[in-house]
């Protein structure tokens, strides 16, 4: 009985997985349906108990710990976890939330939705040219600002607004277009608010062709001046900017994750899964899909929106042909929700700062060829990815031959596992001998190219979504069965099992 | 009236570069149902390829052929490698993966040819006094021959579609994989020979591009993107129509920048309003055929 789905090919296990994790996206983590539950329930799904997981004091430690060692990094507390990071490191991590922000909006559209975008970097260039604008003075805004020139806080909320409202009127006509279609209408947009925003006649607004210089963006002293108790922004003079966006960005980047997770909790957000999987069943349940979609491309929108702002004001200058603002903007974004997990809450965050660094790395390797230790660390990244996903994959596909016997899972398990450490070093020698030539521009691209193929091939929810299937298989193990149905189970099974 | 007709001839030879590539998307997405994202990059990449052989001392024709005969195989290589394994599954996996496709090919051709531009030369002769007078206008021999050029493409593919047995086969292949299955035709092969195809007339578009353009890694970004509105514009089922869009957005583009002074910056907008407004009254394209979908 318990060999079910057993037997399965790739395809059937698939599904069962997308099932799953289908619904572990929307309602947390919630427990796999076990054989005992289906069989309670008379093979109609139910919803299984919740049992798993860890206690909610252990859950806080999981977050407490690596936020505490971030922190520390960031304020260059020496001693304990070492020195702190250097500006240019802050920057990146800065880059890394401020890209995750972006990509949660994307994952709103493209991973809960289904509309695959490939337009939020006109959402994000328009959010970033909205702060730079207003703390610029450019626009004339009554009753708000000194001269026009705006706190740079409150540019936040105007840029979101902003997208909102671009993307309801964008998203009412695009969005009755479905697939590729709406993929290519995207793209067309991202490339229509490129040449708007270079337009000579807008030039006062815009600064046309060369973009804006705006005023370096001078973050407050104190992150909190809290009764006396104050926690000033930089401290040994590193880079006070960095670390202000770094606070400004993850606390933004938290509430917007509390946000989603909140909506996908919602009828609305039931809605988005619904229609996703199946437009038609959606519409016939009574969800109106043209305000769905319209609100849902809007509010992905504005999440994007914020991230463009953030992006503005510490770059502290815009113009129309910063590439995160066309179309390589749109596919970092897709790449950061693809590697992450799509339909995952914490993908993004994942993703952002998995590609920010990859990148970071894969650069420095084109400035200084033969650094071999560079071009070791990113083989390693990539190929620790690689192994991660295969392993993952074996461990799905002979989930209840490991349970029920370990060593001999354990040996298949060890056999892959070396095998990818094989090919591991193969790929690493290769890669060295590369790089003698000195020409590797563009090795971040091709590796996040090959790093798209292999996760729509092969882990369609990225490195969150595997990550959850796994723990759902096999660290929450089913859960005792009650007396009454082991003792029928046993009477029923003897027989089967013993082959 | 010599400046209409040379604008109208720019505007031609530049959309028949389109209509190209448009078919290309088109042989395709009539075959697997997929819009080739990486079908611009590819032609880059043959492109590079051709650059490489004519400097090597290769004639232009040779090189041109070889670098076809590249587009080809690596398209063939991406539907069977990339595309085939994850068809069944979903769309949007596709979508993603095409994608990747075209992050890697583009970012390739920039670490093994830099980011400097090169020059391919031309098929047809590019000299200053290599023109024809139509109607008092000097049309330059360059322009008529890319005009040419498609020319021959659509016939030999009408001829291949519609008088060759593999056309045939690759016809009911593109209307039902099914039946063409159990009917004895070798749907795999016909796939991987539709995207071949593509490739190579993917490469031919860039191939006659790049001599007036200057072949760099961003060569065909603007050109696929238009590609694919033509496509989309004439019903990306439909080959005729991708060859009249290609035209027409080309047209627009000349016309656009020669007599609308205020919108020559603003072909973008211009061709998303235009986008949108056919797509919501004709979703299927002008001249694409209406899916009937069954529930």
């Amino acid at each position: 009985m318990s060999d079910r789905h057993h037997e399965g090919d790739d395809a059937i296990i698939d599904q069962k997985i997308t099932e799953e994790i289908a619904d572990a996206g929307v309602a947390g983590a919630m427990a796999p349906l076990t054989d005992e539950a289906f069989e309670a329930s008379g093979g109609l799904p139910m919803r299984a108990p919740q049992y798993g997981g860890l206690h909610w004091l252990g859950r806080v430690l999981v977050f407490a710990v690596p936020l505490a060692y971030l922190l520390m990094r960031v304020l260059g507390v020496s001693g304990l976890v070492g020195d702190g990071w250097s500006n240019s490191g802050l920057g990146l991590l800065a880059d890394a939330f401020i890209i995750a922000i972006a990509v949660m909006g994307v994952n709103l559209i493209s991973g809960y939705t289904g509309q695959i975008s490939l337009g939020h970097s006109a959402f994000f260039a328009i959010g970033a040219y909205t702060g730079i604008i207003l703390t610029d003075g450019r626009v004339s805004t009554p009753f708000f600002g000194e001269d026009n020139i705006w706190n740079p806080g409150w540019t936040i909320p105007v840029a979101a607004a902003l997208c909102f409202l671009v993307g309801c009127v964008v998203g009412l006509p695009a969005l009755r277009l479905k697939g590729i279609y709406l993929a290519l209408t995207t793209l067309v947009f991202v490339e229509a608010v490129r040449s708007t925003l270079k337009y000579e006649k807008f030039e006062d607004v815009t600064g046309g062709a060369s973009g804006i210089k705006g005023d370096k963006y001078t973050p407050p002293e104190y992150v909190f001046d809290f009764f006396g108790i104050k926690l000033p922004t930089g401290l040994d003079g590193r880079g006070d900017l960095n670390q202000w966006m770094i606070y400004l960005s993850l606390a933004l980047l938290l509430f917007i994750m509390l946000m989603v997770s909140g909506i996908m909790r919602s009828r609305v957000g039931r809605a988005m899964v619904a229609t996703r999987d199946n437009e038609l069943a959606a519409e016939v349940m009574g969800v109106n899909l043209s305000v769905i979609k319209t609100v849902t491309f809007g509010l992905s929108g504005a999440i994007t929106g914020i991230g463009g702002a953030l992006f503005g004001l510490k770059l502290g200058l815009v113009d129309a042909d910063v590439p995160l603002f066309g179309l390589f903007g749109a596919i970092t974004f897709l790449v950061a929700m693809v590697v992450g997990g799509a339909a995952q809450n914490w993908g993004p965050m994942v993703g952002a700062v998995f590609y920010v660094f990859v990148n970071e790395i894969a650069r420095s390797i084109g400035e200084a060829p033969g650094d071999y230790e560079s071009v070791f660390t990113i083989t390693l990244i990539v190929l620790v990815v690689v192994v991660l996903i295969v392993v993952a994959r074996y461990v799905m596909q002979h989930a209840d031959d490991i349970r029920a016997n370990v060593s001999n899972g354990a040996v298949k398990a060890a056999l892959v596992v070396v095998g990818s450490i094989v090919v591991l070093v193969a790929a690493g020698v290769t890669l060295l001998g590369i790089s003698d030539g000195g020409k590797l521009d563009g090795l971040g691209g091709v590796i996040f190219g090959v790093l798209l193929i292999l996760f729509a091939r092969f882990a369609p929810f990225g490195a969150v979504g595997t990550f959850r299937i796994l723990r759902s298989r096999i660290v929450q193990i089913v859960p005792k069965p009650p007396a009454a149905s082991r003792a029928a189970k046993a009477a029923a099974g003897s027989g089967e099992h013993s082959s | 009236m010599s400046l209409f007709i040379q604008r109208m001839f720019d505007g031609l030879a530049e959309g028949s570069i389109y209509a190209l590539l448009a078919l290309a998307l088109v042989v395709i997405f009539r075959s697997t149902g997929q819009l080739n994202f990486a079908q611009g990059e590819i032609g880059t990449l043959c492109a590079f390829f051709a650059s490489t052989f004519t400097l090597a001392g290769w004639p232009v024709w040779l090189a041109f052929l070889v670098a076809m005969a590249i587009g080809f195989v690596v398209s063939a290589l991406v539907e069977r490698v990339v595309v085939r394994p994850i068809e069944d599954r979903n769309p949007g996996a596709v979508i993603v993966a095409l994608i990747g496709v075209f992050l890697a090919v583009n970012q390739l051709t920039a670490m093994f040819w830099g980011v400097d531009a090169r020059s391919l030369p031309s098929l047809f002769p590019t000299d200053a006094d290599s023109f024809i007078r139509i109607g008092g206008a000097a049309i330059r021999i360059e322009r008529l021959g890319i005009i040419g050029v498609l020319i021959v493409t659509v016939v030999l593919l009408f001829l291949l579609f519609n008088k060759t047995k593999i056309g045939l086969a690759m016809r009911a292949v593109a209307n039902n994989q099914e039946s063409s299955n159990l009917v004895g035709i070798r749907v795999g092969n016909i796939l991987i020979l539709g995207w071949g195809l593509a490739g190579a007339i993917g490469a031919l578009a860039a191939l006659m591009l790049a001599p007036s353009a200057g072949l760099t890694g961003t060569l065909m970004l603007g050109p696929f993107l238009l590609a694919s509105v033509a496509a989309v514009l004439g019903g990306l089922d439909s080959p005729v129509g991708a060859v009249v869009g290609g035209l027409l957005i080309g047209l627009l583009k000349a016309f656009l920048i020669g007599y609308v002074d205020f919108l020559s910056d603003m072909l973008f907008p211009v061709i998303l309003v235009l986008l949108l407004s056919v797509l919501l009254f004709r979703p299927a394209g002008l001249f694409g055929t209406e899916k009937v979908e069954r529930v």
